[in-house]
C-alpha cells in the first residue's frame, strides 16, 4: 500500500490494459498508427528515466505487467478496460479474453471488465451474455468512436445502445466505462462528444457511467453533465499523467472536477501501459494545488480526498471491501511473489507489536 | 529565384540573406517574403485551442518561388481530427493568398493519417465533402461549435473586468451590445447615462468571439449569455462565470496534451530539427522541463 504521512492509502488503479501490438498482430495501418500515437502519449508524459523502448511497448506481457503494477506495492488492485480494435489487430488489441489470462491468474487483485458494440446487434447481445457467464464481468468499457465498416462510430443515447444498456442492467453489469477522449480515426464527426452520456445516465439511473479521460478535450461539457447526473463519474487516465510536466494543468483539472463532481466521483487510473503506476501513483499523491487554485476552487488534495480518488471510490463502484482485501493480501500469491507482507500487516509486519 | 526553405520562425537573428539588402522592393524575396507569409499564418488558429499555428510551432517550412508559396505543416499527432486539419489547411491557404504578391499558395499537411487526401483536396480547391465523401456533416458546423467554445471561454474575463469596475451583476446581465464601445485602450460601458471605463482588451477579445460565433450582431442583442446562448438571470451569473472558467481550463488542458504530443513526436527542437521554435522568442530551451512547459503553455490563465 502507498504510504503518505503515516497514512496507508489503498490504491485501485482504475484503468489498465494488457495489449498486443506486435507487428504480426497488426492487420491495418491504423493499428500501427494507433500504437505510435499511444507511444507519443507515453513519451510525452513520462519522465525520461522511466520511458520504455518501442518494442517493449508493443508487447510487455503478463509477467512484466504484474511486476509493474504490484512489484513495489504502489497499486493494490487494478481494473482491466478492454479495447478490441478488431479491424486493426488480428487477435484484437486488448480484449476481455486477453486480459482474462492475467485476471484469472490473480483474481483477487484484478477486476475484469468486458465490452460491447451495439452495431453487433443480436450477436453482440449474446456475446455480452457470454462475457457475464464466463467472467462475471461487473462492467464494460466502450469505445464509441470506433469505426466499423461504413460506420464511423456510435452514440450511447441511440436506440441500439439503449438495448445493450438494458441488457447490462438485466445482467447486473453496472459500471459503464466510456472512452471519451483521444480517439481512433475521427472524421468530421465530433468523436469527443460527451453529450450522449447525459441521456444514457438519466435513462439508466441504476447504472454508473465512468467517463474516461474526464472527457478531455470536452472537460467543460463533461463536468456540466456530471454536475447534474449523480451516476456520472470521472476517470483520471491521461489527466493524471499531466503531473509529469504540467502540474499546474493537473491542479486546474482537479480543481474543476472536485468543484463540479465532488470528491466521491473521481477515480484514479494510470492507463497502463500508457503510463506506469509504479511511478505515477507517487507523482499524483504528491501533486499540490497552487495557493491561487486553492482560493479559486475552495478545495484541497488532502489525504482524505486522495484516499477516495485513489481507491475508495472505485471500491464503492465495484463492491470491493478494502479491509477484507487488506487481510487477504497478507499472504496472497502476489504478496508471496514480491514479498509484500509488511505492506499489509502480514506475518513479518504488525504481528506481535 | 529558386525555391528556398527555412524555418518560418527564424529570421530574428539578423542573418537575413545579403541579396535582400539591395532589393527592398520585392517582397517575395527570402526573409521579407517569409516574414509576410508567417504573419499571415499567425492569424490561422488551431480551432481546438484557439491559438495560432505559428505560436504552436506547427509550421515546418515556407517555400517561396516567385508568386508561388508552399507551406508545410505538421500537427501534434497523425490522429488529429481531419476536420480540424482541413480547417487549418484551408485557412492557411486563404490567408497566404491574401498577400497581393502571391498568386498561388500550396499547402502540404505532413505526417497525418489523412495527409494525402487533405493536401490534394485543399490544393485542388475541393470541398471537405468532396475529399471525404463518406464524412457526415460539414466543416461549417464544426467551426460553429468551436467558435461557441471560444465565446464562452472569453466571456469570463470581460465580465470580471466589469464587476471589478463596480458594475453590479444585475447591470452586467442587462447590457446590450450597443451599451459597450471600445476606443483605443479603453472600453466604455454605458449604464443608462453613467459611463464606466474598463481595460479594452478582455472586452474586445470577447466582442471579437461573440460576433464570430454569431450570437451578438445587432445593437440591441443581449451582450452576455449562458453557454446555451440565453440571457443570464442575475442570480445565475456566478455559475455562468464558473462554466466559462471551465471552458478555459478545458482548452488549456487540451493544449497541454497537444503540446506534449507535438514534443514527443518531434523533440524539443521542433519538426524540422532546427532548434528554432516558438521558444526562440522568450529564450532558448535549456533542457529544464519546468521552464520549458511554463513558457510553452503560456495562455491567458497562466
Amino acid at each position: 500500500m502507498y504510504e503518505m504521512d503515516g497514512e496507508e492509502i489503498f490504491v485501485i488503479d482504475g484503468h489498465v490494459h494488457l495489449w498486443d501490438a506486435r507487428q504480426e498482430n497488426i492487420i491495418h495501418e491504423g493499428g500501427e498508427q494507433f500504437l505510435q500515437c499511444f507511444y507519443d502519449y507515453h513519451t510525452g508524459f513520462t519522465p525520461e528515466e522511466e520511458q520504455w523502448d518501442i518494442d517493449t511497448y508493443r508487447h510487455y506481457g503478463a509477467d512484466r505487467m504484474t511486476e509493474d503494477l504490484f512489484g513495489n506495492a504502489t497499486a493494490d488492485m487494478a481494473i482491466f478496460q478492454p479495447t478490441y480494435l478488431d479491424d486493426f489487430y488480428d487477435e484484437g488489441f486488448n480484449t476481455t479474453e486477453q486480459n482474462a489470462e492475467l485476471a484469472e491468474e490473480y483474481p483477487e487483485r484484478f477486476v475484469l471488465n468486458g465490452s460491447f458494440d451495439p452495431r453487433d446487434g443480436e450477436e453482440g447481445l449474446r456475446y455480452l451474455e457470454h462475457l457475464k457467464e464466463e467472467y462475471d464481468i461487473p462492467g464494460v468499457k466502450l469505445y464509441t468512436a470506433e469505426w466499423r465498416d461504413d460506420s464511423k462510430g456510435w452514440r450511447l443515447d441511440s436506440d441500439d445502445a439503449f438495448e445493450f444498456l438494458e441488457k447490462c442492467a438485466d445482467l447486473g453489469i453496472e459500471n459503464i466505462n466510456a472512452h471519451k477522449g483521444p480517439t481512433i480515426r475521427p472524421l468530421n464527426r465530433d468523436a469527443f462528444d460527451v453529450k450522449d452520456i447525459d441521456d444514457a445516465a438519466s435513462s439508466f439511473p441504476e447504472l454508473n457511467f465512468i467517463v474516461n479521460h474526464v472527457g478531455l478535450p470536452r472537460l467543460d461539457d463533461f463536468c456540466w453533465i456530471a454536475a447534474q447526473e449523480p451516476n456520472v463519474y470521472g476517470g483520471l487516465a491521461v489527466a493524471s499523467a499531466m503531473t509529469t510536466n504540467r502540474p499546474r494543468k493537473f491542479g486546474e483539472i482537479m480543481g474543476e472536477l472536485l468543484y463540479w463532481l465532488g470528491e466521491d466521483r473521481v477515480l484514479f487510473g494510470s492507463d497502463y501501459a500508457l503510463w506506469n503506476p509504479d511511478w505515477l501513483v507517487d507523482q499524483v499523491m504528491n501533486a499540490e494545488l497552487t495557493d491561487e487554485q486553492r482560493d479559486e476552487y475552495g478545495v484541497e488534495l488532502d489525504v482524505e480526498t486522495m484516499k477516495k480518488v485513489m481507491g475508495e471510490n472505485a471500491a464503492e463502484l465495484y463492491d470491493i471491501d478494502i479491509e477484507a482485501k487488506k487481510r487477504q493480501f497478507r499472504d496472497d500469491d502476489i504478496t508471496e511473489r514480491f514479498d509484500l507482507g509488511t505492506h499489509y500487516g502480514g506475518d513479518a509486519g504488525a504481528a506481535a507489536d | 529565384m529558386s525555391g528556398s526553405s527555412a524555418d518560418p520562425t527564424s529570421g530574428r537573428g539578423g542573418d537575413a540573406s545579403d541579396d535582400l539588402a539591395g532589393d527592398p522592393v520585392d517582397p517575395a524575396d527570402d526573409e521579407r517574403g517569409r516574414s509576410a507569409v508567417r504573419d499571415r499564418l499567425d492569424r490561422v488558429e488551431d480551432p481546438e485551442l484557439a491559438r495560432s499555428i505559428v505560436e504552436l510551432d506547427y509550421v515546418d517550412a515556407i517555400d517561396i518561388d516567385g508568386d508561388r508559396v508552399e507551406v508545410r505543416f505538421t500537427l501534434p499527432t497523425a490522429w488529429c481530427s481531419p476536420a480540424f486539419a482541413w480547417m487549418m489547411a484551408t485557412d492557411a491557404r486563404d490567408e497566404v493568398e491574401g498577400l497581393d504578391w502571391v498568386d498561388e499558395a500550396r499547402i502540404e499537411l505532413c505526417d497525418h493519417m489523412h495527409g494525402e487526401e487533405i493536401t490534394t483536396g485543399v490544393n485542388a480547391r475541393d470541398t471537405f465533402g468532396e475529399t471525404f465523401p463518406d464524412a457526415d456533416g460539414g466543416v461549417a458546423e464544426v467551426r460553429a461549435a468551436i467558435a461557441d467554445k471560444a465565446r464562452v471561454s472569453t466571456q469570463r474575463d470581460a465580465i470580471r473586468a466589469l464587476l471589478d469596475a463596480g458594475v453590479d451583476p444585475q447591470q452586467v446581465v442587462s447590457l446590450d451590445r450597443a451599451d459597450v464601445a471600445v476606443a483605443g485602450d479603453e472600453a466604455h460601458v454605458d449604464l443608462g447615462g453613467l459611463s464606466v471605463v474598463v481595460d479594452a482588451e478582455p472586452v474586445a477579445d470577447y466582442l471579437d468571439r461573440v460576433e464570430t460565433s454569431g450570437h451578438v450582431t445587432a445593437g440591441d442583442d443581449t451582450l452576455f449569455l449562458t453557454p446555451e446562448g440565453d440571457s443570464i438571470p442575475a442570480e445565475r451569473l456566478d455559475v455562468v462565470q464558473k462554466r466559462s472558467r471551465l471552458a478555459s481550463v478545458n482548452m488549456g488542458g487540451q493544449g497541454a496534451v497537444c503540446d506534449a504530443l507535438h514534443r514527443a513526436r518531434h523533440g524539443p527542437d521542433g519538426p524540422d530539427g532546427s532548434g528554432v521554435s516558438y521558444l526562440g522568442e522568450s529564450g532558448e530551451y535549456d533542457g529544464d522541463v519546468d521552464e520549458f512547459t511554463s513558457t510553452w503553455t503560456l495562455d491567458a490563465d497562466d
